[in-house]
């Protein structure tokens, strides 16, 4: 499996349940994918938080009827969106809703190949789909 | 400036679903086909630009000991959608800067079983790191993200993106190059089955093998070897344009549209014909949009109304398309590119009356949640 180094970050916080969100030491820039320099500033001084959810709101979102990998093929229909993270950038993430405005909770999973995997809940779950 | 400068010899190497050949074999094929087409020696071609996205781990050196030349300018452009009109423009300026005489453009890929998944995955880091892994959806996940926002936010509805593609395969039926040919109606469209809702299935394009290309020459070579030629008024290119922009709604033609339009001397009104990068429909629309012929999100009512066949009001995407003709890697970059050259030499398979402007755009490259690149260009007789 091929991953980025900064994400490896990310997946090493989702093995202890945390969200780990990089910004830029010098300017203070949240970015998201990380990678290895501020997009912004171009320092090489980036920095880690971890928490264990982080805050958003949905931009829009898709449900999956095909994947080009087996293994997701048993799971569908899968729902993925878009979350405007409140610290700035955007992630795709798993959503369990679908309407854009809704704001979401962030949380990080490793997926079946190690790697962090991040959903998004609706602070309150609509009716139909508590208990 | 440069109007001394033209494109020459359109030609495309056939679109097949699947190939057992290498994408070397389909850019050298597009490149036996120049020589063909135009009559200069393989040794007369000084300059090349090259585009492809499964010659790896080859790039465009390696192919030219592959295909036994020797080149005096030699260019790489893996941009996808935008990567025929940058060729076009980089090529016309090593002419006109006598860093070569005759310059090849041409993009080819193959497909393969696994090759389009192998594609997906290793697209990009981005890609790799923080999209694919939301179940592998591909493009149509990350164009599903886009269009549903643009449906919400502007009021399109599927039968609006239906209407382009519905008058794009009755515009590829007379086409033999297009992979999709029979006849498709409305119902046809809107009963396709969900891919990435609100993508379906008649909303993607198909991966297929095959490639384009073109020559660049001053005026005089293609007169003296008898080719028909096709002037570039004026182009434009912009790359990771409206970053701030939380979902993509626009692209970056809007900077440069005004430049584009005041150095052609037309606008969008003169266009007898316009080639847009069509994957997926809604990107369509951003570049009727960006380009000038309607305001930001109202590209949905404006082509509502009209007839977008090669005989209609407003002709878009006259060989098909890549909803039609299918998509050959690359190539899909030059096959707006092409199709211009065809109509307005008049040659094309479902030829617009009189064709003298044509606006071709392009678009590539979504590397994580947006296309970043984008271009055009108008072309005339």
């Amino acid at each position: 499996m091929m991953r980025s180094q900064a994400m490896r970050e990310m997946d090493h916080a989702a093995a202890g349940g945390m969200v780990a969100l990089q910004s830029c030491a010098y300017c203070g820039m949240a970015q998201y994918p990380p990678r290895s320099l501020c997009h912004a500033c171009l320092s090489a001084d980036l920095a880690w938080s971890r928490a264990l959810s982080i805050e958003g709101v949905v931009l829009a979102a898709t449900v999956l009827h095909h994947s080009h990998e087996p293994d997701f093929r048993s799971a569908l229909p899968l729902r993925v969106g878009m979350v405007h993270l409140d610290c700035g950038p955007q992630a795709v993430c798993f959503v369990q809703v679908a309407e854009p405005g809704t704001r979401v909770r962030v949380t990080a999973t490793l997926d079946a190949q190690g790697r962090a995997v991040l959903t998004a809940q609706p602070f309150s779950m609509p009716k139909e789909t508590m208990g | 400036m440069n109007s001394d400068i033209v494109l020459v010899c359109p030609v495309t190497e056939p679109y097949v679903r699947r190939s057992e050949h290498d994408a070397a074999w389909f850019m050298g094929r597009v490149l036996s086909r120049l020589i063909a087409a135009s009559g200069v020696g393989k040794a007369d071609i000084d300059g090349l630009c090259l585009s492809s996205f499964t010659l790896a781990p080859d790039g465009p050196a390696p192919f030219l000991q592959y295909a036994g030349m020797s080149v005096r300018m030699l260019d790489w452009i893996p941009t996808g959608g935008a990567c025929g009109i940058m060729a076009a423009r980089r090529a016309i300026r090593a002419v006109a800067a006598g860093d070569a005489e005759i310059v090849a453009c041409l993009a080819g890929d193959t497909a393969n079983a696994g090759s389009f998944r192998d594609l997906l995955e290793g697209f990009s880091v981005f890609s790799r790191d923080a999209v694919y892994p939301y179940g592998a959806g591909g493009p149509n996940a990350s164009f599903a993200l886009i269009t549903d926002h643009y449906m919400r936010k502007y009021g399109a509805v599927r039968e609006d993106f239906g209407h382009l593609a519905v008058a794009q395969r009755r515009n590829a039926q007379g086409n033999p190059n297009a992979l999709l040919r029979s006849p498709m109606t409305m119902e046809d469209y809107l009963g396709a089955r969900p891919v990435a809702s609100p993508i379906h299935l008649l909303d993607c394009v198909m991966p297929c093998a095959g490639g384009d290309g073109f020559l660049v020459m001053t005026r005089a070579r293609a007169d003296a070897l008898g080719l028909a030629s096709v002037r570039l008024l004026a182009s434009i290119e912009r790359h990771n344009a409206f970053s701030d922009d939380p979902m993509q709604e626009r692209g970056g033609w809007l900077l440069d549209r005004d430049a584009l339009w005041s150095k052609a001397g037309v606008g969008p009104q003169d266009m007898d014909a316009v080639q847009t990068y069509d994957d997926y429909p809604v990107i369509s629309m951003l570049q009727f949009e960006g380009l000038g012929f309607c305001g930001q999100g109202e590209a949905a009512s404006f082509l509502r109304g009209r007839d977008l066949t090669a005989t209609g009001d407003l002709p878009h995407n006259t060989g098909g398309g890549q909803l039609s003709c299918g998509q050959a890697g690359a190539a899909g970059g030059y096959l707006g590119l092409v199709e211009a050259m065809r109509q307005l030499t008049g040659v094309a398979t479902s030829q617009v009356a009189r064709a003298r402007h044509v606006l071709v755009s392009g678009f590539g490259m979504i590397n994580y949640d947006r296309g970043l690149c984008t271009a055009a260009a108008v072309l005339a007789e």
